[in-house]
């Protein structure tokens, strides 16, 4: 350490490290990353008054007091049976007795029961037509499948529509007609009740397990069942996700298209990597810029009325359509009492960037994690 | 085999510390007081940032007064200002005095000072204009740091000048941490200008570069120059040799590797390789804290640091426990845990600004007051250094109330965030209206020091024709004449 040109060189060398791991290594993986979602979608970058938004946001020096960082968070599984096997008994001792016990369970199978025996009817009917049948066995198997359908359709309890809708889309059977109609389903389905059918779900976990907690039931469930399921993640010790801050984690390629990356500071306000889902009435937006306490409302954050026209009104004037207003108990007033405000290109900017912040769309390394009310009903 | 059989040339004679600080005067005088007056004007535009904090309607209808806007000003004024000024100041003057030798091309210096502080100036005219990046910490606009660099080279080559003009056969830790300063700076400087500002790269690798920006200013920049000055005259002044050369090899060199990974927040939407690795960086950060921590500890066991009657001890033992406590808040950042309870909040501002007033301000003050007068004479003192004293004791309390207000009242906000409570707002402004007392404290201290900045030169400047000596010569004049 005596000799001046090692200490050059040493100092060079060791702040190359740190460049590389942090700044070439992140960079470059980062700077690689696609637009494309993989599934025929691609992010898009922002465009006209939106991308100049950014700007005044960052003049602003907004990301100061917000953040646009939704943070991760544990989550577990909840195995989402899509649709049942053919084995009842098999499928409710893997499962378990708590979801075993499930009403929709119940009458999935029994659907699927009323199904079979309805096919086997329609099979003996056949038989015992046809020529050169055993027409005693054909009879007797005739009088069985009926005496079956009769108990699978009293095996079909009642319970709500909703909830039949559901057992019929993961029973994977198809009924119709009046055969649907004495089982307690509509006749004609409307494109709801349809797409209720279609995209039945059915949990058997409690979303809280790990991997390691259902590795056994999927395989099962997979290999000796036959049944057909997704895994959902389902936030658990996720605040952002479970207090409605954001709908996923922030990930680099939410920054894709930013000509300034402003990640942001503190949260002395509230995180805007969703606000765009969130923040949807554009009036709304421009009052809450404009003085985000008017109408009593409580907020610390202050007003940015320099990024609007202000003007005072004249006697019995209406407010024009593009002034900036508020709900009040007198009716929709307008944001200033006794002014006309309306919103410069500026504001117009800052409310379109803040409205294209969104993540409520999830990406293949950022997926949406459900929040604990998707649980069965 | 030693150096001097290696080398066979001469070493050339010492020069002797009058010539040295002659040599220096001029130059880091004028360093020091730019640093003086950058310093009130930190503080003075956090203050009314603060305000705007707290007050959110005070001159909301000036849009170049925004909070942000005010914030990131402050915090150029502080960095580039204050710290660039008195760090490069001091810089000049251990190295010519480590190395024996009067200061090279000091006609240099003062170009490159000039061109400094216009580049600060040029980067806070920018920044109220709406022309910062968007990276908290770094906020330089191009053009400003395109000048920072010419002024920093023009700096640099004088200080290396002086630095390679007399061999010395052992090379003291302080000058180690120096070069490292000086080599740093414009690596730093050079990335973030060419990567987030002239030829910015994609959004999303932004983020990677602005934090390995940030935290190496904060680590390798104002950390080496602190730490320079700690490791120079606490030995110096206690009249001790450093303990062990190789503690502080092994903490320079670790400083060095780990000072850029450190600190990544556990929720960044970056790679999770790349949080891994700095939460690594982080917990080996105790390896710093220790080597630096104990070197010093046994070099100065039996002194009470703060308890001393000398100034500039007083100042450096407080400026090392303030490095120490952020040294080890760096290490508590190796816990996500902990790092995401805290990393929106108060906490981390907090750390920067005990940090940065705390450590690296108080070595400084601490510097300046040994330095200053010497550069006149032997015999010269500061003028009122009575008052000198307030500026330790005001920093000391401002960076003491800061750093209890961001890390003690921050968990309240982290938790709040956590829970999603609607008590957020209120847990999140408690520690920064505590911390606004801490930044009233260091106003009235910079306050103080550009006083006495400004009272020393008035003294003593330009010999027999500095203001006092005249107004002292016009009185003696007036009182003979009374008497005739």
């Amino acid at each position: 350490m005596n000799k001046s040109p090692w200490i050059f060189l040493g100092v060079l060398f060791a702040m190359s490290l740190s460049w590389w791991g942090m700044v070439f290594g992140p960079a470059s993986q980062v700077n690689a990353a696609k637009a494309d979602l993989g599934d025929g979608t691609s992010l898009r970058p922002r465009s006209g008054l939106a991308q100049q938004g950014e700007q005044i946001y960052r003049e602003n020096g907004c990301y100061y007091c917000h953040t646009r960082t939704a943070t991760g968070g544990t989550f577990g599984y909840e195995i989402q049976i899509t649709q049942f096997g053919a084995d009842e008994d098999l499928t409710r001792e893997i499962i378990g007795e708590k979801f075993a016990a499930n009403k929709i369970l119940k009458k999935a199978f029994a659907f699927k029961a009323v199904v079979g025996a309805n096919d086997a009817k329609k099979a003996a009917s056949e038989a015992v037509k046809a020529e050169g049948a055993d027409v005693e066995a054909a009879e007797a198997a005739l009088e069985q499948a009926a005496e079956a359908l009769t108990d699978a359709k009293a095996a079909t309890n009642a319970i709500k529509i909703e909830e039949t809708l559901i057992a019929l889309g993961v029973s994977g059977v198809t009924l119709e007609g009046d055969l649907a109609g004495e089982l307690g389903l509509p006749i004609e389905m409307s494109d709801a009740d349809k797409a209720e059918v279609a995209n039945a779900t059915f949990a058997v976990s409690k979303g809280i397990e790990q991997w390691d907690d259902i590795k056994d039931t999927v395989r099962a469930l997979k290999d000796r069942a036959g049944a057909q399921f997704k895994l959902l993640p389902v936030a658990d010790d996720w605040p952002d996700v479970v207090n409605g801050v954001a709908r996923r984690q922030s990930v680099s390629r939410d920054f894709l298209f930013d000509a300034h990356a402003m990640p942001g500071v503190m949260r002395v306000g509230p995180d805007l990597s969703n606000v765009g889902a969130r923040q949807q009435d554009l009036n709304t937006l421009y009052a809450k810029i404009y003085n985000s306490q008017a109408g009593g409302q409580s907020s610390h954050m202050p007003p940015f009325k320099y990024l609007f026209n202000v003007r005072a009104a004249e006697e019995d004037e209406k407010l024009p359509a593009d002034a900036v207003t508020i709900s009040t108990e007198d009716g929709v007033t307008s944001v200033e009492s006794g002014f006309i405000v309306t919103p410069t290109t500026k504001a117009r900017a800052l409310a379109a960037y803040l409205q294209s912040l969104r993540n409520d769309k999830g990406l293949p390394e950022a997926p949406l994690p459900a929040v604990r009310e998707n649980l069965n009903p | 085999m030693s150096e001097e059989e290696t080398h066979n040339a001469p070493i050339a004679p010492e020069a002797q510390p009058e010539e040295i600080n002659a040599s220096c005067r001029g130059p880091v005088l004028f360093l020091f007081f730019s640093a003086a007056v950058w310093a009130v004007q930190a503080t003075g535009v956090g203050l009314l940032g603060s305000l705007k904090m707290h007050v959110p309607g005070f001159l909301a209808d000036f849009p170049f007064l925004t909070y942000g806007r005010l914030q990131a000003n402050a915090w150029v004024a502080f960095l580039y200002g204050f710290a660039g000024n008195a760090g490069l100041g001091l810089t000049l003057w251990m190295l010519s005095r480590l190395r024996g030798m009067p200061l090279a091309k000091p006609g240099f210096v003062l170009a490159g000072a000039f061109l400094w502080n216009a580049g600060v100036t040029a980067a806070m005219v920018g920044i109220t204009m709406g022309d910062q990046p968007g990276v908290a910490g770094y906020e330089l606009p191009a053009y400003a740091s395109r000048v920072l660099l010419i002024g920093q080279a023009f700096i640099a080559f004088s200080a290396i000048i002086t630095y390679f003009s007399r061999r010395h056969q052992q090379l003291y830790p302080s000058s180690w941490f120096l070069i490292a300063a000086l080599v740093a700076f414009p690596w730093i400087l050079g990335t973030a200008h060419w990567l987030l500002v002239e030829t910015p790269v994609r959004g999303a690798a932004q983020i990677p570069v602005a934090h390995w920006t940030v935290t190496s200013l904060q680590q390798i920049w104002l950390g080496c120059m602190g730490l320079a000055a700690i490791l120079y005259f606490i030995p110096k002044i206690t009249r001790r040799e450093l303990y062990s050369r190789q503690w502080a090899a092994f903490g320079f060199w670790m400083l060095l590797i780990l000072g850029g990974w450190v600190n990544l927040n556990s929720g960044s939407p970056l790679p999770v390789w790349s949080i891994k690795l700095s939460q690594y960086a982080s917990a080996l950060f105790i390896f710093v804290l220790i080597a630096i921590g104990w070197n010093l500890r046994q070099t100065a066991k039996g002194v009470p640091l703060l308890g001393s009657s000398d100034l500039t001890l007083q100042c450096m033992g407080f400026a090392l426990g303030a490095w120490l406590i952020t040294a080890l808040f760096t290490f508590g950042n190796a816990y996500s845990d902990w790092n995401g309870l805290l990393q929106f909040t108060y906490a981390s501002t907090a750390i920067r600004q005990f940090f940065a007033w705390g450590f690296f301000a108080m070595a400084m003050f601490g510097a300046v007051y040994y330095v200053a007068p010497r550069l006149f004479s032997g015999e010269v003192d500061w003028a009122c250094s009575g008052t000198y004293k307030w500026i330790y004791r005001l920093t000391a309390i401002g960076a003491v109330v800061i750093l209890l207000a961001g890390l003690g009242m921050s968990y309240g906000h982290g938790h709040a965030l956590q829970t999603g409570s609607p008590e957020v707002l209120k847990k999140a402004l408690m520690p920064m209206r505590i911390a606004f007392f801490g930044e009233i404290l260091f106003f009235l201290s910079s306050l103080i020091f550009l006083g006495s900045m400004a009272c020393l030169l008035f003294r003593n400047c330009c010999g027999e024709c500095s203001p006092m000596a005249l107004i002292r010569k016009c009185r003696a004049d007036k009182a003979e004449g009374g008497a005739e």
